[in-house]
């Protein structure tokens, strides 16, 4: 690992504790890991292996019950629900397995969204969401509503939403889960074309091919990290 | 700023993909709202139009004259004063006769009796008057003049004709044109319930007022009217008293003195209450005011009732709206929606839709309550301030009902959320 690289994400030795009922499940059992400019990251594990959970913690989605998160040295573990809100909207790019669209919004609309909860004047929010929707090459596609396009296009109308706000980091889920191989393929290969780009990127999957493509390997097994390579 | 313009958008977005596809359901929520504005609108509507003649009527009326009546002649309000007593006794001849004699600081005294409206036939020969009569009263030569009619051919009632009791008619426009259209009326005989009457005078046409002609009228001396049509015992018979002052800033020493002179014919004690009613036009406007005052609280409380119901109507609806978005609320979340976002979004939606069935109920109000005016005569208004208060109140139900569905939203959970199906 290039140490000359600039750290985006540093997480130490963090836990993440359920309570469910009388039992108490470590999802996160200690578990400390950076990540730097431009990694290309697969996390991979079991299902129950605690890789949402990293997920969802690394997303600001959930924060840890113990240890320390920083994101761009911001003290993630210790922020109020605006204050993640915040992050998620300025530093994060989603792509969910499901594509997670407004059906009643087109593409464009879609893509706008992120924006919406950012400071940008009504123009920028028009020209990034047109830009990011270019880039994944889907400029004649904007007045389309998720309904009447093929699910590879959806996921690309996704990762324009994604890029929309230039996030420091991509976090994508299962992008290729819901996808035939063609679609996934070409999507996986969109996320190389990213990487070069100079993108940060964290594809959590469970799929060998997906996680190939990844420079970084990541496992997960019952809550610690057992490979990172 | 910049974000309130986006949720503005973005809700009116919302709201009309809401009501495309769930159209039924919305306009029934609407529905509530509509109907508890609309009949808000429609009687505001209704009481400015009156409000407005009323003021025309009563500027109409010489305001140095005040009534003694037995009851408050207008009982038109709920609960209130109410429909008098039956107990009071009626205000005779000898009674007026009595005040006339006495009375210094009024200038003029008339009485008169009046059936409003009349069922009393009307003819000419063979033919008959197809309408009723809107007044057929008794009285003298002073009552045209305080009622601010004019005539323009033929005399007005004279002494002679009370003295004597004669049977002569003044005539309003209507009857002419109905029963004289192609000839002069003076002198002619008209038959009132087959009496057989000479027509002294035609009446300049007024037009309406609270829908009702003003013209379709027939007077008759006072003396003349209690004899042939107020019964058995016409010295028994109720009558009005017109009194009038000599300027507006003496009515009240010459209403005080009507008072006092009329208890002491009447010999009521001291301290007991005046066994007949006395009303200045400042009391008619209270009594209207009375009316108007009962009315729009009556109709507050069945307004406040419909809007309370399509309130929880709103609640409902953004319950249900809420359990149908949950997903997209976490999805939102995810991308950087805050709690407040969600909240002003919801919120929005909420006051929106009561916007829109306010509006839906203004504009049905407005027609209704105009239609109502028109029916009675009167111009159309539009209740501007009422208005005003009706956009306030459906913006307020929007804040109070759309508040509990706002907050649960709010507080969603972004990753449970999306998992929502």
């Amino acid at each position: 690992m290039p140490k000359s690289k600039k750290e985006i994400i540093a997480i130490d030795s963090i836990s993440k504790i359920y309570h469910l009922g009388d039992n108490v499940v470590k999802a996160l059992d200690d578990v400390s890991i950076s990540i730097y400019e431009n990694d290309f990251i697969s996390i991979m594990g079991p299902s129950g292996s605690g890789k949402s959970t990293l997920m969802n913690i690394i997303g600001c989605l959930d924060v840890p019950t113990k240890g320390v998160y920083k994101f761009s040295n911001e003290l993630i573990s210790e922020m109020n629900d605006s204050q993640l809100a915040n992050i998620r909207n300025e530093k994060i790019g989603f792509v969910f397995q499901t594509f997670n669209l407004l059906p009643k919004l087109t593409s464009l609309q879609n893509v706008e969204v992120p924006l919406i909860y950012s400071p940008l004047g009504r123009t920028e929010r028009l020209q990034r969401a047109e830009e990011a929707l270019r880039i994944v090459g889907l400029s004649d596609r904007m007045a389309h509503k998720p309904s009447e396009l093929s699910g590879g296009q959806r996921q690309r109308v996704a990762i324009a939403r994604a890029l929309a706000n230039k996030p420091s980091i991509i976090l994508a889920d299962e992008p290729t889960g819901n996808l035939d191989s063609k679609s996934g393929v070409e999507i996986l290969n969109f996320f190389d074309e990213l990487h070069k780009a100079g993108n940060t990127l964290i594809i959590v999957t469970h799929e060998e091919s997906v996680a190939k493509r990844a420079k970084r390997r990541v496992e997960l097994f019952d809550g610690k990290i057992v490979v990172d390579e | 700023m910049n974000r309130i313009i986006n949720y503005l958008r973005d809700a009116i977005g919302g709201v009309l993909s809401y009501f495309g596809q769930t159209k039924l359901r919305t306009s029934l929520t609407l529905l509530g709202i509509t109907v508890g504005v609309s009949s808000i609108i429609a009687i505001m509507t209704v009481l400015a139009t009156f409000e407005k003649s009323y003021d025309g009527l009563v500027s109409d009326m010489k305001t140095n004259v005040f009534y003694i009546t037995k009851d408050n002649p207008v009982q038109i309000s709920f609960g209130g004063s109410g429909r008098g007593d039956r107990n009071k006794p009626n205000i005779t001849w000898s009674e007026y006769e009595q005040l006339k004699r006495s009375l210094s600081l009024t200038k003029n005294i008339s009485a008169t009796v009046a059936e409003e409206p009349s069922e009393r036939t009307i003819s000419v020969g063979k033919n008959e008057l197809n309408n009723k009569l809107t007044s057929f009263w008794g009285g003298d030569a002073a009552i045209l003049s305080l009622n601010k009619y004019e005539i323009i051919s033929g005399r007005n009632l004279n002494q002679q004709d009370i003295d004597n009791s004669t049977r002569v008619a003044l005539i309003g426009y209507d009857i002419k044109e109905e029963l004289f259209p192609y000839s002069d009326p003076i002198g002619e005989t008209i038959k009132i319930d087959n009496l057989p009457f000479q027509v002294i005078g035609l009446l300049a046409p007024k037009g309406e007022m609270l829908g009702q002609s003003m013209d379709a009228m027939i007077g008759i001396p006072i003396s003349t009217f209690l004899q042939y049509f107020s019964g058995r015992n016409w010295r028994r018979a109720d009558i009005m008293l017109i009194l009038e002052s000599e300027s507006m800033d003496t009515v009240d020493a010459a209403t005080d003195e009507a008072v006092g002179v009329f208890r002491a014919i009447r010999k009521i004690p001291p301290g007991a209450e005046n066994n007949f009613y006395i009303a200045t036009n400042d009391q008619l406007m209270d009594t209207f005011g009375d009316f108007a005052g009962s009315l729009t609280l009556f109709i507050g409380l069945v307004a406040g009732i419909s809007l309370l119901v399509a309130g929880i109507g709103i609640a409902n609806i953004m319950l249900v709206s809420l359990t149908e978005r949950i997903k997209e609320i976490g999805v939102r979340k995810a991308l950087g929606a805050r709690k407040i976002d969600i909240f002003l979004q919801f919120l929005i939606e909420a006051i929106l839709i009561s916007l829109l069935g306010g509006i839906v109920g203004i504009i049905l109000g407005l027609a209704f309550g105009n239609v109502v005016a028109f029916f009675l005569g009167q111009d159309p208004v539009i209740p501007l301030d009422w208005v005003f208060y009706s956009i306030q109140i459906c913006a307020s139900m929007g804040i109070i009902f759309g508040l509990y569905p706002a907050i649960k939203a709010s507080n969603l959970n972004p990753i449970d959320s999306m998992r929502y199906d």
